[in-house]
């Protein structure tokens, strides 16, 4: 059996999912529908792990939070993940982190929770963090079109189910790259000035010093 | 088809063989004129007979000595090779795959379990005789059955310059989503390579065993997925660890698994760039590096396309 892909998708998105599409056996992976139509069994996230708190002591099960630009994921870390449990016993918080993870639902009794159950998490670092974000937006924007243009069936239904609102989603990417882009230009002046710095520091003659 | 075209198509096959056409022409015309027999049964007809006739060994005309670099898309055909590479098999009804190349160039070969063949080795040249093209994964392989014939020959065979990009070599950028649990310091079986789990392999049972440093994990870009393989050489660029220096960390932690998971811990969810041959399920890393890309440029990109 084909490896389920580890989708990027914003937390946004994800969270706003309620819609699940069993697929016949009871061996069938289960799926997500996301209001942008993806079909999604297992997610890839790089973000900023917030909180990590074990749900009750001595319980060996673990909460996690962890935040993109968009919202944040909630992941519940256990013993049948015990790969996943040893690498996040070793990591702090606040830190960044990648995590491949399982989607799950949690059926309230008011509401739906979208919950992960990752089966990985590492450290990561801000570069990792860039890139996953440009693919998420990518992937998004692609999706958008999808379902402006009623390219695919999941699309379609989507559509139907959610009355997905495309405008509020272009502009959630749109803000997520603009603030990136900003934060580029804020590190060239600052890489700049550091320049600017040194150069006077060397113009600073030691003599000086003694005279 | 007019008779003609027939004759020079057997001619094309037994010129070699002292038929002449006269021969064949008088063969066709009787089954054909005189038994009203189907063309493409005369055809087959006269081929085996004039095999049978002329004593000559089914495969040297149905399956001709090739150039890999004339190898068409199916057919059968006899190489004259050396082995490049062996791969790992991924199943029980596998003997062997890998390399094989001649001065022309390389193609990927497979020999069936079912094929009950001696084993091939690495860096010797063989003939192989009467092997059947397929195409796997949009690549060309030969497929080594029952049928065939594996000949080991005393001479060298030179092989193309195995260039940079070889032969059916592919990248993907993708992240390192997965690490499975069989990587990073294993034990081989001394015997037939498998992995030899705490010094048992499944088909020899009790062995000695050879160490190896590999990974075998999932590269996904969200859009699909390769399981991949990496070797010692592909490891050691990577991220400086060779199988020397896994061996001091196995060693100073008192267990393998420190191994794997110092490997976990500076590869897992980070994005690589690899370059590699797809096989049936694996793809095999050859070189592999962290991928980089110039995320403000990127972002600019994206931005200009969603005015």
């Amino acid at each position: 059996m084909k490896r389920e892909v580890a989708r990027r998708v914003f937390a946004k998105e994800l969270n706003n999912s309620t819609h699940v599409i069993r697929s016949g056996g009871e061996k069938a992976p289960v799926y997500l529908l996301t209001p942008l139509g993806l079909r999604c069994n297992r997610v890839f996230v790089v973000g900023a792990l917030l909180e990590k708190e074990e749900t009750k002591p001595e319980s060996g099960i673990w909460r996690i939070r962890v935040s993109d630009p968009t919202g944040s994921f909630v992941g519940y870390i256990g013993k049948f993940q015990p790969e996943a449990l040893e690498m996040l016993l070793d990591i702090d918080y606040p830190s960044i982190v990648s995590l491949t993870a399982k989607v799950k639902v949690l059926e309230g009794i008011k509401k739906k929770f979208v919950i992960l159950r990752p089966e990985m998490i590492n450290t990561a670092d801000p570069d990792v963090r860039d890139r996953w974000i440009i693919e998420a937006a990518k992937c998004t924007i692609e999706r958008i079109k999808d379902v402006e243009l009623g390219k695919t069936e999941d699309a379609k239904i989507a559509k139907e189910i959610y009355k997905t609102d495309l405008e509020d989603y272009k502009r959630t990417v749109k803000d997520v790259l603009m603030k990136l882009k900003e934060e580029f230009e804020l590190l060239e002046e600052v890489e700049e000035e550091e320049l600017e710095l040194e150069i006077e520091e060397e113009e600073f003659d030691i003599k000086d010093l003694f005279e | 088809m007019r008779i003609e075209e027939l004759v020079d198509r057997i001619y094309s096959i037994f010129k070699e063989y002292g038929v002449s056409r006269k021969e064949i022409m008088d063969r066709l015309k009787l089954l054909i004129y005189e038994f009203k027999v189907p063309e493409n049964e005369a055809y087959t007809t006269v081929v085996n007979y004039l095999l049978k006739e002329y004593k000559i060994p089914k495969y040297e005309v149905l399956a001709p000595l090739t150039k890999i670099a004339e190898i068409g898309s199916s057919g059968r055909v006899s190489v004259k090779v050396k082995v490049i590479q062996l791969w790992e098999p991924v199943s029980p009804s596998i003997s062997q795959t890998g390399l094989i190349g001649d001065e022309t160039g390389v193609i990927r070969f497979l020999i069936w379990a079912k094929a009950g063949k001696p084993e091939v080795q690495e860096n010797k040249s063989y003939v192989f005789r009467n092997v059947v093209v397929d195409e796997f994964a949009g690549m060309k392989r030969l497929n080594v059955t029952r049928f065939s014939e594996i000949e080991e020959i005393s001479e060298d065979v030179k092989v193309a310059e195995v260039p940079a990009k070889v032969y059916g070599e592919v990248e993907f950028i993708g992240s390192l989503v997965a690490i499975h649990q069989n990587s990073g310091l294993i034990q081989r079986c001394s015997q037939c390579n498998r992995i030899a789990k705490g010094g048992n392999c499944i088909v020899h049972g009790k062995v000695k065993t050879v160490d190896d440093l590999r990974i075998r994990g999932v590269v996904d870009n969200g859009i699909e997925n390769y399981e991949i393989l990496m070797g010692e050489e592909v490891i050691k660029k990577l991220v400086g660890i060779d199988l020397e220096t896994a061996k001091k960390i196995a060693q100073e932690n008192l267990e393998r698994k420190a191994v794997l998971d110092e490997l976990k811990k500076k590869l897992l969810g980070k994005y690589l760039k690899i370059v590699g041959f797809l096989g049936v399920r694996f793809f095999r890393v050859t070189y592999a590096e962290f991928y980089k890309p110039n995320i403000k440029e990127e972002v600019e990109k994206i931005l200009e396309e969603l005015k």
